[in-house]
Protein backbone atom coordinates (compact mmCIF):
# COMPACT_ATOMS: atom_id res chain seq x y z
CA UNK A 1 0.00 0.00 0.00
CA UNK A 2 2.70 2.36 0.97
CA UNK A 3 4.49 1.54 -2.07
CA UNK A 4 1.75 2.27 -4.04
CA UNK A 5 0.76 5.77 -3.12
CA UNK A 6 4.39 6.65 -3.33
CA UNK A 7 4.12 5.56 -6.67
CA UNK A 8 0.94 7.49 -7.33
CA UNK A 9 3.29 10.89 -5.99
CA UNK A 10 6.19 9.83 -8.26
CA UNK A 11 3.65 9.79 -11.58
CA UNK A 12 2.38 13.34 -10.36
CA UNK A 13 6.07 14.56 -10.05
CA UNK A 14 6.76 12.60 -13.26
CA UNK A 15 4.19 15.09 -14.76
CA UNK A 16 5.24 18.20 -13.03
CA UNK A 17 8.65 17.88 -14.08
CA UNK A 18 7.59 17.01 -18.23
CA UNK A 19 5.83 20.22 -17.88
CA UNK A 20 8.40 21.96 -16.54
CA UNK A 21 10.48 21.26 -19.82
CA UNK A 22 8.06 21.82 -22.54
CA UNK A 23 5.18 23.85 -21.99
CA UNK A 24 4.01 23.55 -25.73
CA UNK A 25 1.08 21.15 -25.28
CA UNK A 26 -0.60 23.49 -22.49
CA UNK A 27 -0.83 26.23 -25.02
CA UNK A 28 -2.18 24.55 -27.84
CA UNK A 29 -4.32 22.44 -26.15
CA UNK A 30 -5.74 25.95 -24.49
CA UNK A 31 -6.34 27.25 -28.01
CA UNK A 32 -9.80 24.86 -28.40
CA UNK A 33 -11.57 26.19 -25.06
CA UNK A 34 -10.52 29.83 -25.45
CA UNK A 35 -12.13 30.05 -29.08
CA UNK A 36 -15.17 28.37 -27.45
CA UNK A 37 -14.90 30.92 -24.94
CA UNK A 38 -14.30 34.03 -26.73
CA UNK A 39 -15.39 33.21 -30.40
CA UNK A 40 -18.96 31.08 -29.74
CA UNK A 41 -19.63 31.72 -26.30
CA UNK A 42 -19.60 35.98 -27.24
CA UNK A 43 -21.58 35.68 -30.15
CA UNK A 44 -23.87 33.50 -28.58
CA UNK A 45 -24.18 35.76 -25.44
CA UNK A 46 -25.95 38.38 -28.05
CA UNK A 47 -28.60 35.90 -28.54
CA UNK A 48 -29.85 35.43 -25.17
CA UNK A 49 -32.20 32.27 -26.22
CA UNK A 50 -30.85 30.01 -23.71
CA UNK A 51 -32.62 30.33 -20.14
CA UNK A 52 -29.55 30.23 -18.00
CA UNK A 53 -31.24 31.62 -14.43
CA UNK A 54 -29.59 35.22 -14.93
CA UNK A 55 -26.57 34.00 -15.63
CA UNK A 56 -24.55 35.77 -18.35
CA UNK A 57 -24.03 33.31 -21.06
CA UNK A 58 -20.22 33.67 -21.12
CA UNK A 59 -20.03 32.83 -17.67
CA UNK A 60 -22.24 30.23 -17.83
CA UNK A 61 -20.37 27.83 -20.30
CA UNK A 62 -16.88 28.75 -18.60
CA UNK A 63 -17.10 25.82 -16.46
CA UNK A 64 -18.04 23.02 -19.22
CA UNK A 65 -15.37 24.79 -21.42
CA UNK A 66 -12.90 24.21 -18.70
CA UNK A 67 -13.56 20.82 -17.96
CA UNK A 68 -14.29 19.81 -21.66
CA UNK A 69 -10.24 21.16 -22.26
CA UNK A 70 -9.25 18.97 -19.17
CA UNK A 71 -10.67 16.31 -20.60
CA UNK A 72 -9.41 16.70 -23.99
CA UNK A 73 -6.43 16.47 -21.94
CA UNK A 74 -6.52 13.42 -19.80
CA UNK A 75 -8.32 11.61 -22.82
CA UNK A 76 -5.45 11.96 -24.54
CA UNK A 77 -3.25 10.73 -21.62
CA UNK A 78 -4.41 7.32 -22.79
CA UNK A 79 -1.83 7.76 -25.44
CA UNK A 80 1.05 7.45 -23.17
CA UNK A 81 0.04 4.85 -21.98
CA UNK A 82 -0.30 3.13 -25.34
CA UNK A 83 3.09 5.06 -26.44
CA UNK A 84 4.46 3.51 -23.14
CA UNK A 85 3.86 0.06 -24.15
CA UNK A 86 5.67 0.06 -27.05
CA UNK A 87 8.53 1.55 -25.19
CA UNK A 88 9.96 -0.49 -22.41
CA UNK A 89 8.97 1.64 -19.32
CA UNK A 90 5.52 0.45 -18.87
CA UNK A 91 7.41 -3.38 -18.09
CA UNK A 92 9.77 -1.62 -16.22
CA UNK A 93 6.74 -0.33 -14.18
CA UNK A 94 5.19 -3.34 -13.71
CA UNK A 95 8.56 -4.60 -12.16
CA UNK A 96 8.88 -1.52 -9.49
CA UNK A 97 7.44 -2.85 -5.93
CA UNK A 98 3.96 -0.81 -6.11
CA UNK A 99 0.98 -2.37 -7.10
CA UNK A 100 0.03 -2.44 -10.92
CA UNK A 101 -3.31 -1.29 -9.81
CA UNK A 102 -1.16 1.67 -8.50
CA UNK A 103 0.61 2.45 -11.90
CA UNK A 104 -3.03 2.84 -13.54
CA UNK A 105 -4.21 4.88 -11.04
CA UNK A 106 -1.09 6.71 -10.92
CA UNK A 107 -0.84 7.81 -14.37
CA UNK A 108 -4.91 8.29 -14.49
CA UNK A 109 -4.31 10.41 -11.19
CA UNK A 110 -1.37 12.34 -13.06
CA UNK A 111 -3.31 13.46 -15.70
CA UNK A 112 -5.28 15.74 -13.00
CA UNK A 113 -1.84 17.73 -13.06
CA UNK A 114 -1.66 18.21 -16.57
CA UNK A 115 -5.40 19.38 -16.35
CA UNK A 116 -4.82 21.63 -13.46
CA UNK A 117 -2.23 23.62 -15.39
CA UNK A 118 -4.38 23.96 -18.11
CA UNK A 119 -7.83 25.59 -16.05
CA UNK A 120 -4.68 28.20 -14.50
CA UNK A 121 -3.67 29.29 -18.38
CA UNK A 122 -7.75 29.54 -19.05
CA UNK A 123 -9.26 31.18 -16.38
CA UNK A 124 -7.34 34.38 -17.05
CA UNK A 125 -8.27 34.12 -20.78
CA UNK A 126 -11.81 34.05 -18.90
CA UNK A 127 -10.97 36.99 -16.40
CA UNK A 128 -10.28 38.97 -19.47
CA UNK A 129 -13.10 38.95 -21.29
CA UNK A 130 -15.21 39.61 -18.28
CA UNK A 131 -16.57 36.52 -16.88
CA UNK A 132 -17.44 36.85 -13.50
CA UNK A 133 -15.62 34.43 -10.98
CA UNK A 134 -16.70 34.04 -7.23
CA UNK A 135 -13.39 34.93 -5.31
CA UNK A 136 -13.80 32.82 -2.70
CA UNK A 137 -10.62 30.91 -2.14
CA UNK A 138 -12.18 27.47 -0.39
CA UNK A 139 -14.85 27.42 -3.14
CA UNK A 140 -11.81 27.51 -5.70
CA UNK A 141 -9.68 24.60 -4.27
CA UNK A 142 -13.15 22.80 -4.56
CA UNK A 143 -13.57 22.88 -7.95
CA UNK A 144 -9.73 22.30 -8.89
CA UNK A 145 -10.47 18.92 -6.88
CA UNK A 146 -13.32 18.06 -8.96
CA UNK A 147 -11.26 19.01 -11.69
CA UNK A 148 -8.20 17.04 -10.64
CA UNK A 149 -10.40 14.02 -9.58
CA UNK A 150 -12.84 14.05 -12.92
CA UNK A 151 -9.82 13.75 -15.39
CA UNK A 152 -8.57 11.04 -13.44
CA UNK A 153 -11.79 9.21 -14.11
CA UNK A 154 -11.80 10.48 -18.24
CA UNK A 155 -7.75 9.59 -17.84
CA UNK A 156 -8.98 5.86 -16.51
CA UNK A 157 -11.44 5.73 -19.61
CA UNK A 158 -8.50 6.48 -22.36
CA UNK A 159 -6.08 3.41 -20.35
CA UNK A 160 -9.54 1.81 -20.69
CA UNK A 161 -9.73 2.42 -24.64
CA UNK A 162 -5.84 2.09 -25.53
CA UNK A 163 -5.45 -1.61 -23.64
CA UNK A 164 -8.32 -2.34 -25.77
CA UNK A 165 -7.19 -0.38 -28.78
CA UNK A 166 -3.46 -0.92 -28.96
CA UNK A 167 -2.26 0.89 -31.00
CA UNK A 168 -1.89 5.43 -31.23
CA UNK A 169 -3.83 5.66 -34.85
CA UNK A 170 -6.87 3.41 -34.00
CA UNK A 171 -6.84 5.59 -30.18
CA UNK A 172 -6.40 8.92 -31.94
CA UNK A 173 -10.08 8.55 -33.95
CA UNK A 174 -11.96 6.81 -30.51
CA UNK A 175 -10.83 9.71 -28.11
CA UNK A 176 -12.11 12.49 -30.85
CA UNK A 177 -14.98 10.30 -31.27
CA UNK A 178 -15.60 10.57 -27.37
CA UNK A 179 -15.18 13.92 -26.03
CA UNK A 180 -17.10 15.87 -28.33
CA UNK A 181 -20.49 13.94 -27.63
CA UNK A 182 -19.71 13.90 -23.96
CA UNK A 183 -19.59 17.70 -24.18
CA UNK A 184 -22.69 17.64 -26.31
CA UNK A 185 -25.10 15.53 -24.22
CA UNK A 186 -24.55 17.21 -20.94
CA UNK A 187 -24.64 20.81 -19.70
CA UNK A 188 -21.97 22.33 -20.31
CA UNK A 189 -23.34 24.50 -23.11
CA UNK A 190 -27.21 24.44 -22.60
CA UNK A 191 -29.22 23.23 -19.28
CA UNK A 192 -30.43 19.60 -19.59
CA UNK A 193 -34.10 20.24 -19.92
CA UNK A 194 -34.10 21.98 -23.23
CA UNK A 195 -32.51 18.43 -24.64
CA UNK A 196 -34.95 15.75 -25.75
CA UNK A 197 -35.94 12.76 -23.93
CA UNK A 198 -33.49 10.54 -24.59
CA UNK A 199 -29.91 12.38 -24.88
CA UNK A 200 -31.66 14.21 -21.21
CA UNK A 201 -31.15 9.82 -20.38
CA UNK A 202 -27.75 10.14 -21.79
CA UNK A 203 -26.84 13.67 -20.18
CA UNK A 204 -28.47 11.50 -16.97
CA UNK A 205 -25.41 9.11 -16.91
CA UNK A 206 -22.85 11.61 -18.49
CA UNK A 207 -20.21 12.26 -15.55
CA UNK A 208 -19.50 15.30 -17.41
CA UNK A 209 -23.03 16.69 -16.25
CA UNK A 210 -22.17 16.46 -12.40
CA UNK A 211 -18.52 18.08 -12.88
CA UNK A 212 -19.95 20.81 -14.79
CA UNK A 213 -22.66 21.18 -12.29
CA UNK A 214 -20.17 21.72 -9.76
CA UNK A 215 -17.94 23.78 -11.09
CA UNK A 216 -20.48 26.40 -12.12
CA UNK A 217 -21.69 26.50 -8.21
CA UNK A 218 -18.27 26.64 -6.87
CA UNK A 219 -17.02 29.03 -9.18
CA UNK A 220 -19.69 31.29 -10.98
CA UNK A 221 -23.35 30.76 -9.48
CA UNK A 222 -22.58 29.93 -6.06
CA UNK A 223 -25.45 27.76 -5.94
CA UNK A 224 -24.11 24.88 -4.05
CA UNK A 225 -27.00 22.74 -3.27
CA UNK A 226 -26.30 20.05 -5.32
CA UNK A 227 -22.36 20.04 -4.30
CA UNK A 228 -22.71 16.70 -2.28
CA UNK A 229 -24.43 14.70 -4.96
CA UNK A 230 -22.46 15.65 -7.52
CA UNK A 231 -18.88 14.54 -6.12
CA UNK A 232 -20.64 11.23 -5.16
CA UNK A 233 -21.27 10.90 -8.53
CA UNK A 234 -17.66 11.96 -9.63
CA UNK A 235 -16.53 9.25 -6.84
CA UNK A 236 -18.74 6.33 -8.28
CA UNK A 237 -17.25 7.36 -11.78
CA UNK A 238 -13.62 7.55 -10.79
CA UNK A 239 -14.23 3.45 -8.36
CA UNK A 240 -15.57 2.41 -11.63
CA UNK A 241 -13.23 3.90 -14.10
CA UNK A 242 -10.09 3.02 -12.18
CA UNK A 243 -11.65 -0.32 -11.40
CA UNK A 244 -12.13 -1.00 -15.11
CA UNK A 245 -9.01 0.00 -15.99
CA UNK A 246 -6.94 -1.61 -13.92
CA UNK A 247 -9.15 -4.91 -14.93
CA UNK A 248 -8.18 -3.77 -18.64
CA UNK A 249 -4.52 -3.23 -17.86
CA UNK A 250 -3.72 -6.63 -18.25
CA UNK A 251 -4.04 -6.88 -21.68
CA UNK A 252 -1.97 -4.25 -22.15
CA UNK A 253 0.51 -6.26 -20.77
CA UNK A 254 0.73 -9.94 -21.92
CA UNK B 1 25.68 -22.50 -3.14
CA UNK B 2 22.73 -20.53 -3.24
CA UNK B 3 20.44 -20.67 -6.49
CA UNK B 4 19.64 -17.43 -7.47
CA UNK B 5 16.98 -18.87 -10.10
CA UNK B 6 15.18 -22.28 -10.21
CA UNK B 7 12.77 -23.00 -12.73
CA UNK B 8 10.90 -26.34 -12.70
CA UNK B 9 8.44 -27.61 -16.00
CA UNK B 10 7.12 -23.87 -16.78
CA UNK B 11 5.16 -23.85 -20.01
CA UNK B 12 3.28 -20.63 -20.94
CA UNK B 13 0.63 -20.72 -23.70
CA UNK B 14 -0.31 -17.62 -25.29
CA UNK B 15 -4.20 -17.25 -26.61
CA UNK B 16 -4.60 -20.98 -25.79
CA UNK B 17 -2.35 -22.54 -28.60
CA UNK B 18 1.10 -20.63 -29.05
CA UNK B 19 2.94 -22.53 -26.88
CA UNK B 20 6.15 -19.82 -25.99
CA UNK B 21 7.67 -22.27 -23.08
CA UNK B 22 7.11 -25.91 -23.57
CA UNK B 23 8.60 -27.22 -20.39
CA UNK B 24 11.64 -24.64 -19.45
CA UNK B 25 14.31 -26.43 -16.63
CA UNK B 26 16.73 -24.20 -15.40
CA UNK B 27 19.17 -23.49 -12.50
CA UNK B 28 20.79 -20.41 -12.14
CA UNK B 29 23.52 -19.84 -8.95
CA UNK B 30 23.45 -17.08 -6.76
CA UNK B 31 26.76 -14.43 -7.95
CA UNK B 32 26.77 -16.20 -11.79
CA UNK B 33 26.63 -13.93 -14.64
CA UNK B 34 24.16 -16.12 -16.93
CA UNK B 35 23.24 -16.18 -20.76
CA UNK B 36 20.05 -17.27 -22.40
CA UNK B 37 20.65 -17.21 -26.00
CA UNK B 38 17.96 -18.29 -28.72
CA UNK B 39 16.82 -17.68 -31.90
CA UNK B 40 14.01 -15.07 -32.25
CA UNK B 41 10.88 -16.13 -31.02
CA UNK B 42 12.53 -18.96 -28.93
CA UNK B 43 10.90 -17.81 -25.79
CA UNK B 44 13.75 -15.82 -24.27
CA UNK B 45 11.70 -12.65 -23.26
CA UNK B 46 8.75 -14.73 -22.22
CA UNK B 47 10.73 -16.56 -19.93
CA UNK B 48 12.63 -13.48 -18.74
CA UNK B 49 8.89 -11.57 -18.29
CA UNK B 50 7.18 -14.64 -16.14
CA UNK B 51 10.69 -14.13 -13.92
CA UNK B 52 10.54 -10.56 -13.03
CA UNK B 53 6.88 -11.28 -12.14
CA UNK B 54 5.15 -9.13 -15.08
CA UNK B 55 2.90 -11.93 -16.13
CA UNK B 56 2.11 -15.56 -14.82
CA UNK B 57 3.14 -19.16 -16.09
CA UNK B 58 0.60 -21.16 -17.22
CA UNK B 59 2.10 -24.33 -15.62
CA UNK B 60 5.21 -24.94 -13.85
CA UNK B 61 6.96 -23.71 -11.18
CA UNK B 62 9.70 -20.74 -11.07
CA UNK B 63 11.62 -18.94 -8.50
CA UNK B 64 13.66 -16.48 -7.58
CA UNK B 65 15.54 -16.96 -4.57
CA UNK B 66 13.61 -19.48 -3.57
CA UNK B 67 10.53 -16.94 -3.56
CA UNK B 68 7.67 -18.38 -6.01
CA UNK B 69 7.04 -15.71 -9.04
CA UNK B 70 3.48 -16.31 -8.43
CA UNK B 71 3.23 -16.51 -4.87
CA UNK B 72 5.42 -14.19 -3.62
CA UNK B 73 6.10 -11.66 -6.23
CA UNK B 74 5.80 -8.53 -4.53
CA UNK B 75 8.91 -10.09 -2.50
CA UNK B 76 10.54 -10.60 -5.61
CA UNK B 77 10.12 -7.42 -6.84
CA UNK B 78 11.88 -5.83 -3.89
CA UNK B 79 15.24 -7.82 -4.58
CA UNK B 80 15.29 -7.54 -8.53
CA UNK B 81 16.11 -5.06 -11.13
CA UNK B 82 15.13 -5.52 -14.86
CA UNK B 83 15.95 -3.59 -18.27
CA UNK B 84 13.69 -4.38 -20.64
CA UNK B 85 14.60 -4.73 -24.67
CA UNK B 86 12.79 -1.23 -25.22
CA UNK B 87 13.84 2.01 -23.90
CA UNK B 88 12.90 1.98 -20.53
CA UNK B 89 13.44 5.83 -19.62
CA UNK B 90 11.09 9.19 -20.23
CA UNK B 91 12.74 10.84 -22.93
CA UNK B 92 11.62 14.49 -21.75
CA UNK B 93 12.95 15.08 -18.46
CA UNK B 94 16.63 14.68 -17.64
CA UNK B 95 18.82 12.14 -16.71
CA UNK B 96 19.06 13.20 -13.14
CA UNK B 97 14.82 13.22 -13.26
CA UNK B 98 14.84 9.89 -13.96
CA UNK B 99 16.20 8.56 -11.72
CA UNK B 100 14.84 10.65 -8.47
CA UNK B 101 11.24 9.13 -10.35
CA UNK B 102 12.33 6.10 -10.21
CA UNK B 103 13.93 6.37 -6.72
CA UNK B 104 11.34 7.80 -5.69
CA UNK B 105 9.11 4.78 -6.95
CA UNK B 106 11.34 2.62 -4.85
CA UNK B 107 11.25 4.57 -1.61
CA UNK B 108 14.35 5.26 -1.52
CA UNK B 109 15.04 7.08 2.01
CA UNK B 110 15.20 11.16 0.68
CA UNK B 111 18.53 11.71 3.13
CA UNK B 112 20.57 9.78 1.04
CA UNK B 113 18.87 9.47 -2.24
CA UNK B 114 20.70 12.00 -3.53
CA UNK B 115 23.81 10.46 -3.05
CA UNK B 116 22.54 7.00 -4.15
CA UNK B 117 21.73 9.10 -7.46
CA UNK B 118 24.82 10.86 -7.88
CA UNK B 119 26.96 7.70 -7.49
CA UNK B 120 24.59 5.39 -9.99
CA UNK B 121 25.43 8.31 -12.71
CA UNK B 122 28.80 8.31 -12.33
CA UNK B 123 29.12 4.93 -12.06
CA UNK B 124 27.95 4.69 -15.51
CA UNK B 125 29.67 7.71 -16.93
CA UNK B 126 27.06 9.95 -16.84
CA UNK B 127 27.86 12.41 -14.44
CA UNK B 128 28.74 15.28 -16.60
CA UNK B 129 25.51 15.29 -18.88
CA UNK B 130 23.10 14.32 -15.84
CA UNK B 131 21.00 17.42 -16.26
CA UNK B 132 20.78 17.37 -20.03
CA UNK B 133 17.41 15.70 -21.64
CA UNK B 134 17.52 12.34 -22.17
CA UNK B 135 16.13 13.15 -25.74
CA UNK B 136 19.94 14.54 -26.76
CA UNK B 137 21.55 11.37 -25.46
CA UNK B 138 23.16 8.57 -27.97
CA UNK B 139 22.36 5.28 -27.92
CA UNK B 140 24.65 3.78 -25.62
CA UNK B 141 23.97 6.33 -23.17
CA UNK B 142 20.89 5.66 -22.69
CA UNK B 143 21.54 2.11 -22.69
CA UNK B 144 24.24 3.46 -19.42
CA UNK B 145 21.27 5.72 -18.03
CA UNK B 146 18.75 2.51 -18.02
CA UNK B 147 21.44 0.46 -16.12
CA UNK B 148 22.15 3.49 -13.84
CA UNK B 149 18.34 2.86 -12.93
CA UNK B 150 18.57 -0.55 -12.75
CA UNK B 151 21.54 -0.32 -10.10
CA UNK B 152 20.02 2.30 -7.82
CA UNK B 153 18.66 -0.18 -5.23
CA UNK B 154 21.33 -2.71 -5.38
CA UNK B 155 19.05 -6.00 -6.93
CA UNK B 156 20.34 -9.33 -6.04
CA UNK B 157 19.79 -10.38 -9.69
CA UNK B 158 19.40 -8.04 -12.27
CA UNK B 159 17.39 -9.29 -15.31
CA UNK B 160 18.73 -7.45 -19.09
CA UNK B 161 16.78 -8.26 -22.14
CA UNK B 162 18.98 -7.63 -24.88
CA UNK B 163 21.29 -5.41 -23.43
CA UNK B 164 23.46 -4.23 -25.49
CA UNK B 165 21.03 -4.31 -28.54
CA UNK B 166 21.73 -1.86 -31.36
CA UNK B 167 24.84 -0.32 -30.26
CA UNK B 168 27.71 0.17 -31.51
CA UNK B 169 30.98 -2.17 -30.34
CA UNK B 170 32.41 0.58 -27.90
CA UNK B 171 29.39 1.36 -26.88
CA UNK B 172 28.68 -2.47 -26.28
CA UNK B 173 31.84 -2.45 -24.60
CA UNK B 174 31.91 0.23 -22.34
CA UNK B 175 28.15 -0.87 -20.91
CA UNK B 176 29.79 -4.43 -20.00
CA UNK B 177 32.57 -2.90 -18.18
CA UNK B 178 30.52 -0.78 -16.00
CA UNK B 179 28.43 -3.91 -15.52
CA UNK B 180 31.30 -5.70 -14.59
CA UNK B 181 32.26 -3.06 -12.16
CA UNK B 182 28.66 -3.52 -10.58
CA UNK B 183 28.91 -6.79 -10.65
CA UNK B 184 31.99 -7.06 -8.60
CA UNK B 185 31.66 -4.59 -6.22
CA UNK B 186 27.81 -5.79 -5.03
CA UNK B 187 27.92 -9.66 -5.94
CA UNK B 188 24.44 -9.23 -8.20
CA UNK B 189 23.59 -12.06 -10.32
CA UNK B 190 22.95 -10.98 -13.45
CA UNK B 191 20.47 -13.13 -15.73
CA UNK B 192 20.68 -11.49 -19.97
CA UNK B 193 19.14 -12.84 -22.75
CA UNK B 194 21.47 -11.74 -26.08
CA UNK B 195 22.63 -12.98 -29.67
CA UNK B 196 25.41 -11.56 -29.45
CA UNK B 197 27.36 -15.00 -29.00
CA UNK B 198 30.51 -12.72 -28.46
CA UNK B 199 28.83 -11.10 -25.55
CA UNK B 200 27.84 -14.42 -23.63
CA UNK B 201 31.43 -15.35 -24.36
CA UNK B 202 33.21 -12.97 -23.16
CA UNK B 203 31.07 -12.51 -19.97
CA UNK B 204 28.97 -14.59 -19.04
CA UNK B 205 29.72 -17.20 -16.19
CA UNK B 206 27.27 -19.86 -17.77
CA UNK B 207 25.16 -20.57 -20.79
CA UNK B 208 21.85 -21.98 -22.15
CA UNK B 209 20.35 -22.07 -25.16
CA UNK B 210 16.65 -22.10 -25.67
CA UNK B 211 14.79 -23.36 -29.02
CA UNK B 212 11.28 -23.52 -29.45
CA UNK B 213 10.04 -22.95 -25.91
CA UNK B 214 12.70 -25.75 -24.83
CA UNK B 215 16.11 -25.82 -22.93
CA UNK B 216 18.88 -27.56 -25.71
CA UNK B 217 22.01 -26.89 -24.66
CA UNK B 218 23.51 -25.75 -20.78
CA UNK B 219 27.24 -25.60 -19.70
CA UNK B 220 29.70 -22.95 -19.63
CA UNK B 221 31.37 -21.17 -22.82
CA UNK B 222 33.98 -24.07 -22.65
CA UNK B 223 31.75 -26.85 -21.93
CA UNK B 224 29.18 -25.66 -24.98
CA UNK B 225 32.32 -25.04 -27.48
CA UNK B 226 33.65 -28.44 -26.57
CA UNK B 227 30.56 -30.44 -26.49
CA UNK B 228 30.36 -29.96 -30.43
CA UNK B 229 33.85 -31.81 -30.56
CA UNK B 230 35.01 -30.50 -33.34
CA UNK B 231 38.52 -28.78 -33.39
CA UNK B 232 40.67 -28.26 -36.24
CA UNK B 233 44.31 -28.35 -36.35
CA UNK B 234 45.87 -27.11 -39.49
CA UNK B 235 49.68 -28.14 -40.21
CA UNK B 236 51.55 -25.94 -43.01
CA UNK B 237 54.25 -27.87 -44.19
CA UNK B 238 57.21 -28.12 -46.32
CA UNK B 239 57.01 -30.72 -48.46
CA UNK B 240 53.44 -32.39 -50.22
CA UNK B 241 52.95 -35.56 -48.61
CA UNK B 242 54.10 -38.61 -50.59
CA UNK B 243 53.54 -41.46 -48.06
CA UNK B 244 49.96 -42.10 -48.23
CA UNK B 245 50.69 -44.45 -45.38
CA UNK B 246 51.35 -41.51 -43.19
CA UNK B 247 47.80 -39.96 -43.65
CA UNK B 248 46.18 -43.37 -43.30
CA UNK B 249 47.68 -43.84 -40.00
CA UNK B 250 46.38 -40.23 -38.94
CA UNK B 251 42.91 -41.01 -40.41
CA UNK B 252 42.46 -44.44 -38.51
CA UNK B 253 42.96 -42.27 -34.99
CA UNK B 254 39.89 -43.34 -33.06
CA UNK B 255 39.19 -39.36 -32.14
CA UNK B 256 40.00 -38.18 -35.92
CA UNK B 257 37.10 -36.66 -37.54
CA UNK B 258 38.58 -36.53 -40.74
CA UNK B 259 41.46 -35.13 -42.85
CA UNK B 260 41.55 -32.68 -46.00
CA UNK B 261 44.80 -31.73 -48.08
CA UNK B 262 45.13 -29.14 -49.75
CA UNK B 263 48.49 -28.71 -51.42
CA UNK B 264 51.15 -28.18 -48.93
CA UNK B 265 48.27 -27.14 -45.93
CA UNK B 266 47.06 -30.66 -44.21
CA UNK B 267 44.19 -29.99 -41.78
CA UNK B 268 42.70 -32.26 -39.21
CA UNK B 269 39.11 -32.34 -37.72
CA UNK B 270 39.35 -34.01 -33.94
CA UNK B 271 37.40 -34.48 -30.89
CA UNK B 272 39.66 -32.61 -29.01
CA UNK B 273 42.76 -30.69 -30.48
CA UNK B 274 44.85 -30.46 -27.28
CA UNK B 275 45.25 -34.10 -26.21
CA UNK B 276 45.11 -34.67 -30.20
CA UNK B 277 47.97 -32.74 -31.05
CA UNK B 278 51.19 -34.32 -29.51
CA UNK B 279 49.73 -37.47 -31.08
CA UNK B 280 49.52 -36.15 -34.95
CA UNK B 281 52.71 -34.37 -34.77
CA UNK B 282 54.31 -38.00 -33.47
CA UNK B 283 53.07 -39.85 -36.09
CA UNK B 284 54.32 -36.72 -39.02
CA UNK B 285 57.89 -36.69 -37.48
CA UNK B 286 57.85 -40.51 -37.40
CA UNK B 287 57.11 -40.30 -41.43
CA UNK B 288 59.95 -37.78 -41.83
CA UNK B 289 57.31 -35.06 -42.61
CA UNK B 290 58.67 -31.34 -41.42
CA UNK B 291 56.02 -28.86 -40.33
CA UNK B 292 56.43 -25.25 -41.03
CA UNK B 293 53.25 -24.03 -38.79
CA UNK B 294 50.53 -25.47 -36.47
CA UNK B 295 47.37 -23.67 -35.86
CA UNK B 296 44.50 -24.66 -34.10
CA UNK B 297 40.74 -23.59 -34.78
CA UNK B 298 38.39 -24.39 -31.91
CA UNK B 299 34.69 -23.99 -32.44
CA UNK B 300 33.29 -20.50 -31.51
CA UNK B 301 30.00 -20.16 -29.72
CA UNK B 302 28.80 -19.50 -33.10
CA UNK B 303 29.08 -23.07 -33.83
CA UNK B 304 27.23 -24.34 -30.93
CA UNK B 305 24.42 -21.77 -31.24
CA UNK B 306 24.04 -23.68 -34.79
CA UNK B 307 24.14 -27.37 -34.40
CA UNK B 308 22.03 -27.04 -31.04
CA UNK B 309 19.07 -24.16 -32.57
CA UNK B 310 19.43 -25.17 -35.68
CA UNK B 311 18.73 -22.12 -38.50
CA UNK B 312 16.78 -19.18 -37.29
CA UNK B 313 13.34 -20.11 -37.09
CA UNK B 314 11.95 -17.61 -39.21
CA UNK B 315 13.37 -20.48 -42.24
CA UNK B 316 11.74 -23.33 -40.42
CA UNK B 317 8.57 -22.65 -38.77
CA UNK B 318 5.42 -21.20 -38.62
CA UNK B 319 5.98 -17.51 -39.19
CA UNK B 320 2.53 -16.33 -37.91
CA UNK B 321 3.45 -18.24 -34.94
CA UNK B 322 6.34 -15.68 -34.21
CA UNK B 323 4.29 -12.65 -34.84
CA UNK B 324 1.98 -13.57 -32.75
CA UNK B 325 4.31 -14.56 -29.57
CA UNK B 326 6.11 -11.40 -30.50
CA UNK B 327 2.98 -9.64 -30.07
CA UNK B 328 1.83 -10.54 -27.01
CA UNK B 329 5.22 -10.26 -25.84
CA UNK B 330 4.81 -6.49 -26.85
CA UNK B 331 8.00 -6.81 -29.18
CA UNK B 332 5.94 -5.38 -32.04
Amino acid sequence: MKDSIREMFAMMELELRRLSHDRTELYTRAIQPILWLTVYGTVMSHVKAIPTDGIPYLDYITPGVLLQSTIFVSVFYGLTIVWERETGILKKLLVAPASRYATVIGRSIASGVRAIFQVLIIIPVALLIGVDFIFNPLYFIMAILIIFFVSGGFAAISILIASIMKTRERFMGIGQALIMPLFFVSNSLYPIKLMPPILQYFAFFNPLTYAVDAVRGLMISGDISNLLPDIAAIAIFDVIMFAAASISFRKIIE
Amino acid sequence: MTIAIEVKELVKVYGGKVRALDGVNLKVKAGDVFALLGPNGSGKTTLMRILTTQFKPTSGEASIFGFDVVRRDSQIRKIISYVPQETSVWTDISGYENLLIYAKIYGLQSRDRNKVIREALEGMGLDTVADNLVKTYSGGMIRRLEMACAMLIRPKILFLDEPTIGLDPTARKAVWEKLTSFKKEYDTTVFFNTHYMDEADLYSDEIAIIDRGKMVKFGTADELKHSIRRDVIQFSLNDHIIDESVLKRIRDLDFVNDIIINDTDLSVVVVDAETALPVVIEILRNGGISVKKISMTRPTLDDVFLKYAGTISLERGDIREIKQVRSMTGKG
